[in-house]
């Protein structure tokens, strides 16, 4: 899904927070404009950034992962050299908002050393071993260098953490056939056309999985080359030679595996919703099924598992302690009803020959369709609600007396309703003029692809208020809050509590927030 | 200027009509119960629309043809039918306008029905049969009136239609055979949850279109924020 106004404005803000004004006029002309070269930015940056400055500011994004170099390999025969481009990574610059949760999947699954470690990787983007022991002898609590090395080993081994990418992988020019774009791609993945250029950038600068999660413990395993400004490119293509106890200088650079982390939370979500809409029983099932799938699992928003068998199932479930609460039959029982249809629920569970498939995108269509009419109810009302929803259910256009007799609501006032939602881009429609009737037909469809784009940037929009009226608070009741909370009394301590009760209110909602645009966007 | 009248339409000697007249109550008697409106008798009878209009006002005054309004526009019927359901609203419209109270009593019914009954499978049969049983006449509704309030009940995400697949609960049923259950704690099931972007101001603002950072409407002058934060 492509990038919507809000999105871009709601990115340029999690920017200048971070990294301040400057910083964000850099990102947000590449996330406007696309694609540029360092000396484009300087040109078009609104303000006047000289070109040593805009490399300045690439490098820090670089270094936190918020943009990514590459370059385009000349036509044949053409002895232009090839210039180094910049792309914005949208989505990772919205992953900033959400470490917090990154670090408690982290936490839940491999405890509090390794969500440190990964913290420290959070705030500081890329890492070397060394760097993470240095940060921990400076901090309070040390954790020392050896529980630093097994924990960041323990992330690697959990895909949390990875090597960083290429730093500026070449792409084939566009004449080229896609064979010859990849060399360095594994043969399975030859054939396969990536979509967008983010994607292929992201590809082409993505290294194989053995350079990318290494054991990197095991001294002289081929595996631990270190990164420099070339070799893991090239590690696509030849085996590395330069081994990581070489030294410092050479040491392997770390960085988050958001692509992990997304998919942990988005398997949460899924438990989450089958929880809320069957039982506690089949959420724990399901829970079963995405841990034996989730190794086959190639990327983040896979839309089915690979087809596992009840057995492998039970023998997951059994690990843990509610699980062993279940018998088989029960199970089989879960299996059912996660398998069934309704008008209510799709089936989040595929059933072929004996063996059960995870259907992901049913799962969070659910919960997407959720979030459209709970807005629809609370905009438009419970007529509007009926209709959006028989609209949706139809998916195909309506005219204007059926969907009033289907939703039974007035017919005088259905068009209006209609109308309101259609300004607001929530439906679609069409003018049918027919021959002997004098006012049009009006015909309405409910457009999930414009609907959820709609929604996602209302979402975007929402949740940059939400931290804007936060900054407010805070800057009103600036004076109050540097004074110490101990020596508030009477009307003071009062204000201090209402702000105090309005920033978690305020918080807590931009948390939940985005879970609804990891909905949308990410899952 | 002339003064020179133009030549009367010719009358029909015996009822006092002219042509006009009569072609056009012969085209609203064929409409029967429907009638039809100004634009379709133009249409039908290729007669201009000045003169529909002279003509059906003179038929309106012999009280051969009465007006029928609804959201289409005015109808004209003749006056020994009365005006079909169609042309009213439909079953579910008492005097031109929607019976809300009755529809939400009738919605009601069914949901007691359903919770009365939800260790068991039921299906339109049954609630037909509950309705039949009805005290009150306007409650004893036909098949597809029932059908028709049980489809509004889904769209209101109250009940779920489910059909049978042949499984032990559904043994009763013919495979494909559609039953009717209530949704969320009634029923000891799930609900849906609230939606995240609905349960903040922005979510149910109709001016978000028009809100932006440092605009007229703007997060920091929101009187919705104002009222959601008000401790």
């Amino acid at each position: 899904m492509t990038t919507t106004e809000f999105g871009i404005v709601y990115a340029v803000h999690i920017i200048t927070s971070h990294f301040g004004s400057v910083a964000s006029k850099v990102c947000e002309c590449l996330l406007r404009r696309g694609p540029l070269s360092s000396r484009e930015i300087s040109r078009l940056a609104e303000s006047d950034i000289n070109h040593s400055k805009v490399k300045d500011i690439l490098y820090l994004l670089i270094q936190h992962n918020c943009v990514q170099a590459f370059s385009i390999e000349p036509p044949d025969g053409s002895e232009s050299k090839a210039t180094v481009q910049y792309i914005a990574l949208f989505s990772n610059i919205l992953h900033r908002a959400r470490y917090n949760k990154f670090s408690k999947v982290v936490n839940e699954e491999l405890g509090s050393q390794c969500s440190g470690v990964l913290d420290g990787l959070l705030s500081n983007g890329r890492l070397t071993l060394e760097q993470l022991i240095d940060r921990d002898r400076d901090s309070k609590k040390q954790m020392g260098s050896e529980a630093i090395r097994d924990s960041l080993q323990k992330l690697v081994a959990a895909r949390f953490v990875e090597r960083v990418p290429s730093p500026e992988p070449v792409l084939g020019n566009k004449d080229e056939g896609p064979a010859q774009k990849k060399r360095g791609a594994k043969p399975s993945k030859i054939f396969k056309e990536p979509e967008s250029l983010d994607e292929r950038i992201l590809e082409a600068a993505t290294p194989v999985d053995a350079i990318r999660f290494p054991f990197i413990f095991e001294q002289g395993s081929s595996s631990t080359v270190a990164d420099d400004d070339s070799n893991i490119s090239e590690g696509k293509r030849k085996q590395p030679e330069v081994d990581y106890t070489s030294g410092p200088s050479n040491e392997v650079i770390w960085r988050p595996n958001f692509e992990e982390l997304i998919r942990r939370l988005r398997h949460k979500a899924c438990v989450e919703i089958v929880k809320e809409r069957r039982d506690e029983g089949c959420a724990n099932v399901m829970k079963a099924m995405l841990e034996v799938g989730r190794s086959q699992e190639k990327k983040a928003k896979t839309d089915k598992s690979v087809p596992m068998s009840m057995g492998s199932i039970y023998e997951e479930l059994i690990k843990t302690d509610a699980g062993r609460e279940m018998t088989q039959e029960r199970v089989e029982a879960c299996l059912e009803q996660l398998s069934a249809t309704s008008s209510y629920l799709p089936a989040f569970v595929i059933e072929s020959d004996g063996s059960y498939i995870v259907d992901f995108k049913s799962i969070i269509s659910v919960a997407q369709k959720d979030e459209m009419e709970s807005v629809v109810m609370r905009r438009y009302g419970k007529e509007a609600f009926r209709m959006f929803r028989y609209l949706s259910q139809e998916d195909r256009f309506v005219e204007t007396d059926k969907i009033a007799d289907a939703a039974l609501t007035e017919k005088k006032d259905t068009p209006q309703i209609l109308l309101k939602m259609w300004k607001d881009g929530y439906l679609h429609m069409q003018k049918l003029a027919v021959t002997g009737v004098y006012i049009p037909f009006l015909l309405w469809k409910v457009n999930k692809l414009i609907v959820s784009r709609q929604m996602l940037d209302e979402m975007y929009h929402a949740s940059l208020n939400l931290s804007l009226r936060l900054t407010h608070e805070t800057d009103s009741e600036k004076e109050l809050l540097l004074l110490p909370m101990e020596k508030l009394e009477g009307a003071l301590k009062e204000r201090r509590n209402k702000y105090r009760a309005k920033s978690v209110l305020l918080t807590s909602a931009r948390f939940k927030l985005d879970d609804a645009i990891m909905l949308f966007h990410d899952f | 200027m002339s003064t020179r009248r133009r030549p009367a339409a010719p009358r029909s000697s015996s009822s006092g009509m002219t042509e006009n007249e009569k072609k056009i109550l012969g085209f609203i008697r064929s409409k029967q119960g429907m009638g039809a409106t100004k634009y379709e008798i133009t249409a039908g009878t290729s007669i201009q629309q000045a003169l529909v209009t002279k003509a059906t006002t003179s038929l309106k005054k012999s009280k051969l043809i009465k007006e029928v309004s609804n959201k289409g526009g005015k109808h004209f019927l003749a006056v020994e039918f009365e005006p079909c359901k169609e042309l009213q609203g439909g079953d579910w419209y008492v005097d031109g306008a929607l019976d809300v109270s009755m529809i939400e009593d009738l919605k009601e019914i069914c949901v007691n029905i359903l919770e009365r009954l939800k260790q068991k499978v039921v299906t339109l049969e049954v609630i037909c049969s509950c309705f039949q049983k009805a005290s009150r006449d306007e409650y004893k509704l036909s098949r597809d009136q029932t059908k028709v309030i049980l489809d509004n009940l889904v769209l209101d995400n109250v009940i779920m239609e489910v059909k049978s697949n042949g499984s032990s609960e559904h043994s009763a049923l013919r495979i494909g055979e559609v039953w009717y259950k209530l949704i969320g704690k009634k029923s000891g099931g799930g609900e849906a949850r609230d939606g995240a972007f609905a349960s903040i101001p922005c979510g149910a603002c109709p001016h978000i279109g028009l809100c932006t950072p440092d605009g007229a409407i703007s997060p920091t002058t929101c009187v919705y924020y104002q009222k959601w934060l008000d401790f």
